[in-house]
């Protein structure tokens, strides 16, 4: 949990493979990295099993880049693709049992919080949409209700993807998938207004065809959880296997589904808003300056 | 045989968006050089493919079409390449990328 837990061994240097050296001697830790320097520095995340151009290993690519401190991040998963990408990361990853993810994240940053204090020590639960809103409902919605200080991510592929298609939770209704012939009866759930009535102190949702706002919204997102309260991100990462999208128009697609049932929306609490504030100097929630009084004649 | 990204540095380096290297699922996949371009007398660097790490899903053509509108992606069967860049041969630099340009073994 601090830089020096990548940095090589003494003597060991010249056995380490090319991809590890690279990401010591180039990477993003300890240094701060932006979207817009892609391509130019070794990413944290390495080749991973994940389909041909899934979008929710975008939306990874890019969390992984918007880490505030990824050498002081731990990412908590579950079952689902999402764990394909997440463990193969040089963050340190934990496997919780299928839907106990915001369980094992409380435990988790309860205990860095005493074992370190003061020092920020962040933890990312990032899970799909069956890990989030139907098997781990219940602990997610008490890690809410308690205010755990941790980020939560919801990777909404809208499907169970990694079983064969059934529709969860999530599915918006109607929807016919390859386990769901008859198609959905339901609606799709309302985890951002849940998450809101909860008491999360940051909810947003996101859609990766946006990388900069994706890693705005991270950022923030993370930091609040530092001291504020729980903060929920709803990201759209559509599958294109159960969805039958062929792999160059995934991005048309994100592009169609923001604007129908995926728009930019972001909620903060006051509390929040004041933290980011005075505490890492974000300009845009301060008081805008006063506009001129309408109607004053002209001297 | 199976397809791979190929971007025509040409084209490239004279707009130099970057929108390639933000929207490919694979890590380290697109990167990019200032060195290619440059030498070339362009007025900026150009993005190109780490082709052993490219899983052929096109999604930076449809980004380099639709959004960029530059047209400077196209898909090409890899025994198709003359030379390209491997991850073994790239090197990591301050603000870029350079890359060893070599024949693709294809197997």
């Amino acid at each position: 949990m601090s830089l020096d837990y990548v940095k090589f061994s003494s003597g060991f240097e010249k056995f380490m493979p090319k991809e590890y050296r690279d990401m010591v001697e180039h990477g993003p830790f300890g240094k701060k990295v932006s979207v817009s320097q892609m391509g130019s520095f070794k990413e944290v995340l390495e080749e991973h099993p994940m389909c041909a151009g899934c979008a929710m290993t975008l939306f990874i690519r890019l969390a992984m880049i918007a880490f505030p401190n990824p050498e002081d991040t731990i990412t908590v998963g579950t079952a689902g693709c999402g764990r394909l990408a997440i463990s193969q990361a040089a963050i340190p990853f934990v496997y919780g049992n299928y839907g106990d993810q915001n369980g094992v994240a409380s435990g988790l940053s309860r205990g860095l919080r005493l074992r370190f204090g003061d020092k920020p020590k962040d933890v990312v639960v990032m899970a799909g949409d069956g890990g989030t809103a139907d098997i781990g409902f219940q602990q997610v919605l008490h890690s809410w209700f308690r205010k755990e200080r941790f980020t939560t991510i919801m990777l909404d592929n809208e499907v169970y993807g990694n079983t064969g298609g059934q529709e969860s939770g999530m599915t918006n209704r109607g929807a016919v998938l390859k386990m769901a012939p008859l198609g959905k009866k339901f609606e799709k759930m309302d985890m951002l207004q849940m998450a809101k009535v909860a008491g999360c102190a940051y909810v947003a949702t996101v859609v990766p065809n946006n990388p900069r706002r994706v890693e705005s919204v991270i950022k923030k997102a993370v930091l609040i959880a530092r001291e504020v309260g729980s903060t929920y991100i709803q990201a759209y990462t559509s599958c294109n296997i159960e969805y039958a999208i062929p792999t160059d128009k995934v991005m048309e697609d994100a592009k169609n589904v923001e604007n129908d049932r995926y728009q930019f929306s972001e909620y903060i609490t006051d509390e929040a808003k004041q933290f980011l504030t005075e505490r890492y100097g974000y300009k845009e929630f301060l008081p805008k300056p006063a506009a001129p009084a309408p109607g004053l004649p002209k001297a | 045989m199976y397809l791979v990204a190929d971007i025509s540095v040409e084209i490239c380096a004279a707009k130099s968006c970057k929108l390639c290297t933000q929207y490919c699922p694979e890590a380290n996949t697109i990167l990019y050089s200032d060195e290619m371009g440059k030498d070339k007398g362009f007025k900026y660097g150009s993005a190109y493919v780490a082709v052993d790490r490219c899983k052929g899903c096109a999604q930076c053509v449809w980004v380099c079409d639709n959004m960029a509108k530059n047209n400077a992606i196209k898909m090409i069967m890899i025994d198709q390449l003359p030379v390209a860049a491997l991850t073994d041969n790239i090197t990591y630099g301050e603000k870029s990328t350079t890359a060893a340009l070599v024949s693709p073994v294809v197997g």
